[in-house]
This record gives C-alpha cells, structure tokens and sequence, in this order.
C-alpha cells in the first residue's frame, strides 16, 4: 500500500508530496511550476562517521576501513554491463554523487527523459556488482582524488581543526580516507557495508522541479521492490568534552595563513534539534557576522580580509561553531572572537541585530526554495534528522533573543575550543 | 518562453530585462566593459572599494546593514576578464517583493541602491579617501596572492600567462599586483571617471522587477554621465600555434597538475562556436568524453581530466591532476585522443552522447535567476540574443563532420606542468 500526504506552506505557497511507497522507501515529490528540470536525490544515511556499527541482532560491532563509504559511492556506478554513467549518456541526464560526513547521495538532473533517467538512478543504487579488479583500478583514481584534496588549504584546515577538536569522534577522518585505508577494501566489505545501509528504512528519494507524483510513482512501482528494513546501530562514542590540543599547525604552499579557529560543544546526545542549528547560525552572524562590530573592527585592524566567514558545523554526536579566515596575526584574531565571546556572555545579545539577523535569515530561506536541487537535498537530509523542510520557517518566528543567549551559554566554552592553522613551511 | 525586454537607453548603455514569475528571488548585475588597459590595477581595487563603501553607506557595518536589510540581498562586486574584455559587475539577488514583510518594493529599494553607490563613491573631488584605499589596496592584493592556494586555478593562471604573453590575456598577476601597490586615492578616482565614460554598460535583469522602473533610474543615471564616449572592445584571435611550447614550475604540492592550451582555430567569438562546443565536449566534456573514459576510467591516472572551450578568446584548457611520473603518460594519452578527434575516430555513440547531454542542459538554464542573467548576460556581444531552448536547437543541428572540421584546426600550443619541489623537505 502506497500512502501520499500533501504538505503545503502559505507564505511560500508551494506544496511537495512526502509518500510511504509500498516498498517501504520514504519518497519525496516536491514540482515546480514552469520548471523545465528537474533533479532527484537518492540518498542514504551512511556516511564517512560510519566506521563501527552493528545490525539489531548481530552481538558485535562491525569495523571497517575509513574512506569506505565514498569508495562504495564510486562503485555503485559500476554494474556488469553498462555501467551508470553509460546508460546516463543515452538520456543526456547530468549525473553525480557525493558523500558526506552522514549521508550518500546519487543524483541527476535533466530536462528530457525524466522517466528513462530516474529508472537508471533506482536501479544501479539498488543492485550493486564489484568484483576484486574493479576495486583496484578504483583504487588508483580515489587515490588521486585524495591527494587533489591534500593541496586544498581550506579543505585541509578543516580537518586538521577536526583532529585538534575531537579525540575519538570519527568526524576526525577524511570522508575519502587515506591511501593507505582505501588499500584494505575489498569486494566484500563493500557489499557487507552495502547490505547494511542501502535498506528502505535507512534511505529516502527526493525529486523536485518538472515532475508529477504519477511520473515518480510510475518508476518506483518498477524498480523499487520490498526489501527487508534493517535497524542500524552505531556507536556513539564518548567524546570528552575536552579539545585535543588548542593550536595545530600543518604545511601548505599558501599565499598568506589560513585559519580555522572551532568551538567544541559538550553533547549530551547525539543530534541537536533545527532550533538549536537555527538559533546557532543567528548566533554566528551576531557574533562575527558581515554586519557586526567584531568584523569591520578586525578588517579595519588588518587583521582578516573579505574571506572571513563562519560556519555552524554539526552532526551525529559533534556539533562545532567555526570561523574561518587569512590572516598573519591568526592569534589576535583568536583573541579578539574569545573577547567578543565573552563580553556577549555577560551583556547578552542586542535586540536590534538579534532582530537584523532574524530578517536576514528569512529572506535566505525563502531564496533557498528557488532551487530544485538545494529542495531535493533539503528533503533527504530534514527527513535524516526527522525533520521537513517548512519546518525552518515556522520556527524562525518562534526564535527570540533569550533563546539565543541561552544558546550561546551552551554550546561556547572557550577552554574547549581549538585553533588550525596552515601556513608555509619555515623560511617560505 | 520567458518575457525579454531589450532596450539600449543610451550609447551603449542597454538593459535586457527576463521577466518571469516563477522565481521567488529577483536577480540584477550591472556590468561595465572595458578593453584590458593601464587601468587594469585601478579597476581591481575600485571594484573591491565600491562593493565595501559609498558615500552615504560609508563604514562596512552601514553598508552591508543596508544590504541584509533587504532580506539577505547577496551583494557582490567582481572584476573579470571575458576575451579581453576587463567587465566590473555589480550584481544582486534580493528576495521577491511578494515576501516583502512590510508590504514595500524590495526590488525598488535594490536598484536605487545600485544607482546610488555607482553614482556616490565615497570620495571627493579630489579623490577616493586614502585610509580606504589603502584597506582596499590590501584585500586586493591578498586577492590575488591567494591564487596560490588553489593550485589547479594557479596553474590554469600560469598556462594563461606563459601561451598568451604577448596578448592583453596573458594577465601578468606579478605586474598587476605592482600596479595595485602602487596606486593612491586620486588614480581610484580617475578610474571610476573612465569607467563610467568609456565603460559599455549591461544591466541583466530576471524575475519580477518592473522593467519600466529599471529603464526610468538607468536612463537617470546615464544622462547624468557628461561625454560618454565607449572605448571599442576587441580581442585578437590567434587561430594557430607555430610550435608547442613546455614549462614545468614547481612549487610545494603533492599533486602535479597539468594544464595544456590549444588555439581553438576560430577566428571570433562566433566562428563555427556551436561545433566547437560540440567538439569539447565529446573530446573533454562530461563522463561520457574520450578523455575521461581514458585517461580516468580506462588507465586511472587521474580524478580529474577535462577540457573547456573559452568562448570569447579561441582557446580550449585541458585539465588534470596526475602523479608526477605519469606526466608522459597522461600527456601522451591526452594528444592520442586529440588525435582521434582530428581523424574523426571518435564513435557515432561519443558524438550522440554530446548533443543529447548539451542540449539538455541547456533546455533547463532558465531555471534559476542567476543563471538566466548569465546566460543572457554571455551573449552581450553575440550577432544575436536567443534562448536556451534555440542554443540547444543550434547544438542538435552540429554534425559530425563539422566536429570533425574545427578539431582539425585546433592546434597545441603550450603544455604546462605545475610539479612539487625537488628535496622535498
């Protein structure tokens, strides 16, 4: 039995169709009006944290190499006869995948073909085929991939801040791995981290732009067969609350330091709720956001640019407040957010930017559902965290200025934040 | 089929307006068009300047107050080179007037704040204020240094420089960054002058915005303009290298990238183009092109390898990040395939797969307020304006032998290697 609900917002006045398919996947269908593309998403919640876990049933935990996630997103794409991307080019469909930190995505766009498109999406993400060659020779592009990643300063200062911040999280990792992690995976691990994740119950569809339910359904009463619903476990390691080191320093040919400096919060339980993320990136822009003090002063003391900005990171079991920038006196920028820090903690925030910030975030989640693929991502990861994707803008009118200084008490403790920074090698 | 209002209120001054309802997000750039001259210092900073103060917002806190006043406008000011045109742009994206809390025109007030600080820097008669100046000196500057952390766009710089060093494109970045130090308040405002003389000046706009109101502040502003007098915009077209040229440099990566420039063979913007996009594609395109089924897929020396045709100067930029020692490998695969094209080896599947993937791509680029505004915007200085939906027309009637044709007349003309430091420790 398939079920539909509508579920509609006045202000935006557009409507999406969130369906329990008789397969058991979760199916989004969001159309856009005198839209001529449309994207879809199939996604799963499984992700680079996801190196230790167990089947309900199973007595122990499963380890796997880091990285194996995202190797397993590059190998779907492979079949026994023409592999995804083959088939894509008869439909003339733009296609990709990403993975994240928890989740892993396959998508495509198009304007023609959506049918003939969506058919090849459901059926290649549904039926795997590796083989020990194929994994070797994807072993060699992965590895470039990861070593194109290791010259990316910005990328790179993320995750050195990642290894200062967390002790144990697996937040730590690189979501592609390491050379040499990647060179432990096998056929069998991979359908062994296949058969546990890629389950209706762990795995959702979103489609937006210029379709019908009818079209989707169409394609998922063909490929979209029953399959059994696993409960996942995952170890939800104990994080202290501590920061590993305050400062980590890492070499790159960069023009000028580049830094990230983290803010650790202590969580309780794994997730946070869409109050608290919404409450934190109002938080964020008070603090050192394009129109507070914090930032002209800095610019005007030299001591950041125009790419300073920050960022509210967060996920299962980790959440972190970071600001990223340039700068030769990195220290003083430390110094100057941890004061700032400290005076909004006893003054508390202001009305009038509490109130600024707030217009600023409604028009920026109102322009967010002009595009079908941020719609289609937004549906897949809400409904991970058991969300939907209104719910923001019902919220934002509930947030008020105590909620946010009650957030800012909570999730900042200056001892327990970190710092990275990536700058050249001495004497460069 | 969107709504298109074209007007040229004055001596190259023109307005293209998509009117549509289907956005919630409205979306404007001003673009001002200049030749690649002894202003091109000036111009990076003015751009940086304009886009941080004005006269009546004049600290960064009043400016970008009255931007996220308008409910998150993304404001930007960038200045790129398109051929060898120098274009500054102003560009905006404010949310529809319909979302507007207080019931007043979101749009209105966006374009009055364009109008106002193109026509009030913050300066005085006798120049643009020197504390900013030197601020804005500053982030320029770090601007263009900080090219060298992302290496795979350094190198692409580097190639550019090296292939076109006796054309205006082969931008020097040592030679801007010394014009940028060396400059002061009063040159800024020298520059602001000639840009809006001499300046050809596009104003994109899609989405709500009422046309009428757009052209009546425009129209103001221009007229306010005395001796407008546009400088012509040309770009030289080498249609063909004499001999490859290598360059390997080193600097401290883990990666090598390699980066090749071939002369396209066209001799302007609108010479055969849409073969020639056909052509790199299949050749470098998507996943489904002879370079990444290759040099990727079949032999896994890289992640990436891929080539683009840059439209508005003849040439086309092969790109891939590689282990060093593969670099004979990867070079010697990447002109095999090259090869084919010329012979026209490539399969009728490689040619389908192209024309099917681009001409869906560019049936949908009227989904998105900004990517209309580009795609309208590129075609500025075309023979004539026209809709995806009639590119994509044009790109299905492409042939094979056309293919064929324009990749015989490419030519190699540099390869560049961008490779890590001997005794690397």
């Amino acid at each position: 039995m398939t079920n539909i609900k509508e579920i509609k917002n006045d202000l935006l006045k557009d409507s999406y169709y969130e369906i329990d398919h008789s397969s058991g996947f979760k199916i989004f269908v969001y159309p856009k009006e005198n839209f001529s593309s449309s994207y879809a998403v199939f996604g799963t919640k499984y992700g680079s944290i996801d190196t230790c876990f167990k089947v309900e049933g199973n007595e122990k935990f499963t380890e796997v190499p880091e990285g194996i996630a995202h190797f397993l997103e590059h190998k779907l794409f492979e079949s026994e006869e023409l592999d995804a991307f083959a088939r894509y080019a008869k439909t003339g469909a733009s296609a990709n995948a990403y993975t994240s930190f928890d989740k892993t995505c396959y998508l495509f766009s198009c304007t023609g073909n959506f049918e003939d498109s969506l058919e090849i999406l459901l059926d290649f993400v549904s039926n795997p085929y590796f083989t020990e060659q194929t994994v070797q020779k994807e072993q060699g592009i992965i590895g470039q991939e990861i070593r194109m990643y290791e010259d990316e300063p910005g990328w790179e200062s993320l995750f050195v801040l990642l290894r200062a911040m967390y002790h144990e999280h697996p937040v730590r990792i690189d979501i592609a791995g390491t050379v040499e992690s990647i060179s432990h995976i096998t056929a069998d691990l991979l359908y062994e981290c296949y058969n546990t994740f890629y389950n209706p119950a762990n795995m959702a569809l979103a489609v937006a732009g210029n379709v019908t339910v009818e079209q989707v359904l169409k394609i998922a009463d063909k490929m979209l067969k029953p399959k059994e619903s696993k409960k996942i476990e995952r170890k939800f390691c104990k994080e202290p609350a501590t920061v590993v080191e305050k400062t980590a320093m890492k070499n790159l040919s960069v023009a000028m330091p580049i830094f990230a400096i983290g803010f650790k919060e202590d969580v309780k339980t794994p997730l946070r709720t869409l109050k608290e993320s919404m409450e934190s990136n109002i938080l964020l822009d008070i603090i050192a956001g394009p129109t507070s003090s914090l930032y002209e002063e800095m610019l005007n003391d030299n001591l950041i640019n125009t790419t300073f900005d920050t960022e509210y990171f967060e996920g299962y079991g980790y959440s972190a407040h970071i600001f990223n920038g340039e700068s030769t006196d990195y220290e003083k920028v430390r110094e100057r957010i941890n004061q700032e820090i400290t005076k909004l903690m006893e003054t508390g925030v202001d009305e009038e930017s509490f109130q600024r910030i707030k217009k600023k975030h409604y028009g920026s989640l109102i322009m967010d559902f002009d595009s079908i693929d941020s719609i289609s991502n937004s549906l897949i990861s809400a409904y991970f965290n058991g969300e939907g994707i209104f719910d923001q803008l019902k919220l934002l009118e509930s947030i008020t200025v105590e909620d946010v200084n009650r957030r800012l008490k909570e999730a900042f403790n200056i001892e327990n934040s970190s710092m990275s920074v990536i700058k050249n090698k001495e004497g460069k | 089929m969107n709504n298109i209002a074209y007007t040229e209120i004055s001596k190259s001054v023109r307005i293209l307006c998509v009117n549509t309802d289907k956005f919630k997000t409205n979306c404007i750039k001003v673009d001002f068009y200049l030749p690649i001259g002894e202003y091109f210092p000036a111009q990076n900073v003015l751009a940086s300047y304009m886009g941080h103060t004005s006269k009546k917002y004049s600290t960064v806190k009043a400016f970008n107050s009255k931007v996220e006043g308008m409910y998150d406008a993304c404001f930007d000011t960038t200045v790129s080179t398109v051929g060898e045109k120098v274009r500054i742009r102003f560009s905006m994206e404010i949310l529809d007037d319909k979302f507007s809390i207080d019931g007043n025109s979101i749009s209105q007030e966006a374009v009055d704040f364009l109008v106002e600080i193109l026509s009030n820097p913050n300066a005085t008669e006798n120049g643009f204020d020197e504390e900013l100046t030197t601020r804005e000196i500053r982030f320029t500057l770090e601007n263009i240094e900080a090219m060298k952390n992302d290496k795979r766009a350094y190198a692409v710089s580097r190639l550019r420089q090296l292939m076109c060093k006796d054309e205006p494109y082969g931008i020097d970045n040592e030679k801007l960054e010394e014009g940028v130090r060396n400059l002061d308040g009063k040159q800024l405002l020298d520059a602001y002058k000639d840009m809006l003389k001499t300046a050809t000046v596009v104003i994109t706009a899609c989405g709500s915005v009422d046309s009428e109101m757009l052209k009546d502040k425009f129209e103001a502003f221009a007229e306010k303009i005395e001796n407008r007098n546009p400088a012509e915009l040309e770009t030289v077209f080498v249609t063909k290298a004499d001999e490859i040229r290598y360059f390997k440099e080193e600097m401290d990566v883990n990666q090598a990238k390699l980066v090749i420039g071939l002369r396209a063979g066209m001799k302007d913007s609108n010479d055969d183009y849409f073969a020639y996009r056909v052509m790199t594609d299949i050749f470098g395109g998507g996943p489904y092109s002879r370079l990444f089924l290759n040099v990727r897929e079949k032999m896994s020396l890289c992640y990436y390898c891929g080539a683009r045709l840059i439209r508005e100067k003849g040439i086309i930029l092969i790109q891939s990040g590689i282990e060093e020692e593969n670099y004979e490998k990867a070079l010697s695969e990447i002109l095999n395939q090259l090869d084919i094209m010329k012979k026209g080896e490539f399969t009728d599947e490689d040619f389908n797969s192209s024309i099917i993937a681009l001409c869906d791509a560019f049936k949908g680029v009227e989904d998105s307020p900004v990517a209309v505004c580009n795609f309208y915007s590129s075609q500025e200085f075309d023979e004539k304006i026209i809709s995806g939906e009639e590119f994509a027309k044009k790109i299905g009637a492409v042939t094979r032998e056309q293919v064929i044709e324009c990749a015989k007349r490419v030519s190699v003309d540099t390869v560049y290697l961008l490779k890590g430091e001997e005794n690397n420790d």
